[in-house]
């Protein structure tokens, strides 16, 4: 088995909670911009390092999920109308893998979840496809995919699998043996048979005097810690529904090397939340990010502090230290924050101050 | 919260370009021009839609035969397979292809009835909701109403929803999807229920097809009401230039000595679906009315083009109809009060009786369409709907005599307005409010009419004042015309957050001593950027 130095270093990450980067390696952030661009930003220098056009892309082209190869040298993306998953080189900008989801009378769309396996070999790809007729569209079952990352430009499917309907976000376990499907619940698959080995449930939780948490998860911001995080919103049904606490805020966590699963309301709900993370230094320490950058104590369940930001952001990023935070997705900013005060530290543009609306920023060392 | 401005953000560009081609055909659509009866109709169909739908044993088409959809409906089909499956038309084609489908597989006039304020674009419309699950499932992206416009065969509405993934395929993971087994309930509950509801075929179909249609073509009597501006009453000529295509001209007055002529062109789809584009005074305005089915009355409303929330009820009769009262103009008088009363209507001739405890002081003047009085209410004289005579016209609905303004309430009793303007591509949307005097009588309440009133704004609630809504959504005129502030994010609002807010809107009238008040709220948004003919 290959094993990367950064994909070690990323299993002991998850134990050690913080660690260096590789000798020799920067650290940078990777995200998209409307139509058809991929931004890299070096993010000691505080600027755009590189900017690539995106292959394929037909009209009105927006990009999506980002996932970074576990060396750090291809950054995969969803785009093409979510129809296409490219690998672009992270020194080249060439093109250096494709997997189109659609052909042959179905068009194929993959709703933001795809991942890459930890020994950077495979990706899994979920597709919501669909059948065209000459009159009419069939719904066909949806299905994740599991394709070689050296199948080059014209990726066939290795093996596929069933998969549930709304799955919006897939991860792989730090150790590779299980692939987790976020839907109503989080589905954990066997990557290999697609044989479903556990559940943790989400919508059916059963907490007494609690509904089901809602949450748009499609953003796999887990870089630095290799726990998938998200913000939920949750109704109590023993509230009337005009009590203050009748709406609360949790932040929902499932740890991938340990697949152990936490959650915790932190406050009656009074501000939008789209994205976390958890930081590295502190492991009971979540931020959260929309139009405030929150600073959360899954622990105790307290909002510890917040601030108001310059405009929205929809994804947010810590580095590897902890120090920093990066926000990005949504407007044309890239903001950098210092993680303990929430000082305001930097703000780049985007070339063109192009929008970078629903694409992932992901935050990575090469 | 999360939810609701997740939704917004996941639009894709590709619907909005296509909501933007449809809005642009919509305002294309009055100008149609195509004959009643269109022979070539069915052949058109055919040799412009037969490479992908296949003709069916009945010589229908696939799908196409398996609908019935308003001539907006039919337009937004055609617009589709336009943008999105390259269906190559001309202009002339086609129009004749909303005429000819329209026609032969259209909505019978009651089957719209619950709905005209869908095409009518009304601002202040209050949704019609005939199955909870249909509009649970459907709702969150357009209107109930869209769907009940539409007739379909089960088989074809389990196509709709097989189609709704395929176009859009957020629909599963978006607020208000995401929360249940939408694809589910999409193809296994709704269709169903949809099929019992809006069927494919009806006795009221079969029975419009059947009727003979009558023409527009004639003189028309005109009342209205404008919003802002007050009631008006008119005439209107319609003449035939070619198969159901008409030219309309309009000479209206306004109560408050305002006068706006008007010309422009209309189409008649389905028998009765009339759609005129005109030149109202300065303005382009764009008419949307129903025909009775007797041919003897016109009804819906007009709106600016390109501001469709300002715009006017009206209602036409024939002016060789039979005398009758069709408005009175103002609509009420106070117990005890002298004033100037304008009767309008048609073949009015004789006696004018006020009813009883109002008396004609005198007569001021007289022609069959008008008759203008100054009339005299008693302290005492009963209050309430007043009966009305003129000669053989009577009418018990036209006018109100009142003691006292009981209750104060605004129309509409919430309101909308959109940013827009800045140079974007979108205007501004107003909001335009009135104050509506209301009489108690019992339990009910009884609405006597507009009053005017000094208009006023604040914040709706805390949240607002942080964010100092008041201060940048909009300012208030003097008739109640709320005209929302610019497009775009501003630097000056926390958040670079642009103009939009959450207000109260007041209005405040003297009715003798006593002052009352009423408040609405209104939200300023943001553009309507998917905006088609059918919302």
């Amino acid at each position: 088995m290959r094993l990367t130095r950064s994909a070690l270093l990323l299993a002991g990450l998850a134990v050690l909670g913080t660690a260096a980067a590789p000798a020799g390696a920067k650290d940078y952030l990777v995200t998209a911009t409307h139509a058809n661009k991929m931004v890299i930003i070096d993010v000691a220098a505080r600027k755009v390092d590189k900017v690539y056009p995106l292959p394929n892309s037909r009209g009105g082209n927006t990009p999506g999920t980002l996932v970074v190869s576990p060396d750090g040298k291809t950054v995969y993306i969803q785009h093409n109308h979510w129809e296409t998953i490219s690998g672009i080189d992270v020194d080249s900008g060439r093109e250096v893998f494709r997997a189109e989801l659609s052909g042959k009378g179905v068009r194929g769309k993959s709703t933001f979840a795809f991942d890459v396996s930890p020994d950077g070999k495979e990706l899994a790809i979920y597709v919501d496809p669909v059948q065209l007729l000459a009159g009419e569209y069939r719904v066909q079952d949806t299905y994740i995919a599991i394709y070689d990352t050296a199948a080059g430009l014209d990726a066939k499917p290795l093996r596929s699998f069933a998969a549930p309907r709304r799955t919006t976000l897939l991860g792989y376990s730090t150790d590779g043996a299980k692939l987790y499907a976020l839907s109503w619940d989080v589905v954990i698959l066997d990557p290999k048979t697609g044989k479903q080995i556990g559940t943790h449930p989400i919508r059916h939780w059963g907490r007494k005097n609690f509904g089901e948490p809602d949450a748009l998860t499609v953003w796999p911001l887990w870089g630095a810690t290799r726990i998938f995080s998200f913000p939920y919103v949750v109704a109590r049904t023993d509230r009337k529904p005009d009590a203050p606490d009748a709406l609360l805020s949790g932040i929902f966590q499932l740890d991938l090397s340990t697949d152990k699963v936490r959650y915790k309301e932190f406050e009656n709900t009074s501000v939008v939340l789209f994205s976390s993370t958890i930081s590295p230094l502190r492991p009971d320490e979540a931020y959260s990010v929309y139009t405030t950058l929150s600073r959360i104590d899954t622990k105790k369940g307290k909002l510890l502090k917040r601030v108001d930001l310059e405009q929205t952001f929809y994804n947010i990023n810590v580095s590897r230290d902890g120090k920093e935070l990066y926000l990005g997705g949504a407007g044309p900013l890239l903001a950098f924050y210092d993680a303990e005060t929430l000082a305001h530290l930097a703000t780049i543009h985007m070339p063109d101050d192009a929008d970078q609306a629903t694409a992932a920023m992901r935050y990575f060392s090469h | 919260m999360n939810t609701a401005s997740s939704a917004a953000a996941w639009r894709s560009m590709a619907l909005m370009a296509l909501m933007a081609l449809l809005a642009l055909a919509a305002a294309a659509l009055p100008c149609a021009a195509a004959p009643a009866a269109n022979p070539a109709g069915a052949t058109l169909v055919v040799a412009e839609c037969g490479d992908c739908h296949k003709v069916r044993a009945d010589g229908s088409l696939e799908r196409i035969g398996e609908a019935r959809r308003t001539p907006e409906g039919w337009e937004m089909l055609i617009g589709r397979m336009t943008l999105i499956h390259k269906v190559q038309l001309t202009e002339e084609k086609r129009r004749a292809l909303v005429k000819y489908l329209s026609d032969s597989a259209g909505l019978a006039p009651a089957e719209t009835a619950n709905w005209r304020y869908l095409p009518e674009r009304r601002p202040d419309a209050v949704e019609r909701i005939d199955e909870q699950l249909v509009a649970d499932t459907c709702t969150r992206c357009h209107s109930y109403g869209r769907i009940a416009l539409e007739r379909r065969s089960e088989a074809d509405w389990l196509r709709l929803s097989h189609f709704h993934v395929g176009q859009y395929p957020s629909i599963e993971i978006q607020s208000n999807g995401r929360d249940r087994n939408w694809w589910d309930i999409a193809s296994k509950q709704v269709p169903p229920l949809l099929a019992k509801h809006y069927p494919l075929a009806s006795d009221a179909w079969n029975k419009w097809q059947a009727q003979t249609w009558v023409k527009p073509s004639g003189d028309w009597r005109v009342v209205g009401h404008r919003p802002g501006w007050g009631d008006y009453e008119g005439k209107a000529t319609i003449a035939e230039t070619g198969a159901d295509e008409y030219s309309i001209t309009m000479d209206l007055r306004y109560a408050d000595g305002r006068v706006e002529k008007a010309s422009g062109k209309a189409a008649l789809f389905t028998g009765f679906e009339w759609r005129a584009s005109l030149k109202q005074g300065d303005q382009e305005v764009r008419q949307v009315f129903a025909l009775s089915e007797d041919g003897t009355r016109l009804q819906g409303r007009w709106f600016l083009r390109d501001v469709d929330t300002l715009g006017g009820d009206l209602s036409a009769t024939r002016s060789d109809g039979k005398a009758q009262i069709l408005s009175v103009q103002p609509e009420y008088l106070k117990a005890g009060a002298t004033a100037k009363i304008a009767i309008h209507g048609v073949g009015l001739a004789g006696a004018v009786d006020l009813g009883p405890g109002v008396s004609v002081v005198r007569e001021l003047s007289r022609s069959p369409e008008t008759v203008v009085v100054e009339a005299k209410a008693t302290a005492n004289a009963p209050g309430g709907k007043h009966p009305l005579r003129v000669g053989a016209a009577s009418s018990s609905e036209a006018f109100t005599v009142y003691q006292r303004i009981d209750a104060l309430r605004l129309a509409p009793e919430r309101g909308m307005a959109r940013i827009g303007g800045n140079g974007g591509t979108l205007a501004k949307q107003p909001a335009q409010f009135e104050a509506v005097g209301y009489v108690k009588r019992g339990k009910k309440e009884l609405r006597i009419g507009v009053f005017p009133a000094r208009w006023s704004f604040d914040n709706a609630n805390a949240n607002a004042k942080t964010f100092k809504d008041a201060s940048f959504a909009g300012t208030l005129e003097a008739n109640g015309l709320f005209v929302p502030g610019d497009a775009g994010p501003n630097p000056k609002r926390k958040f670079r957050t642009n103009n939009a807010g959450d207000l109260k809107v007041t209005a405040t009238l003297l009715d003798g001593q006593r002052s009352l008040k009423a408040s609405a709220p209104l939200i300023v948004t943001v553009q309507r950027w998917v905006d088609p003919p059918l919302r």
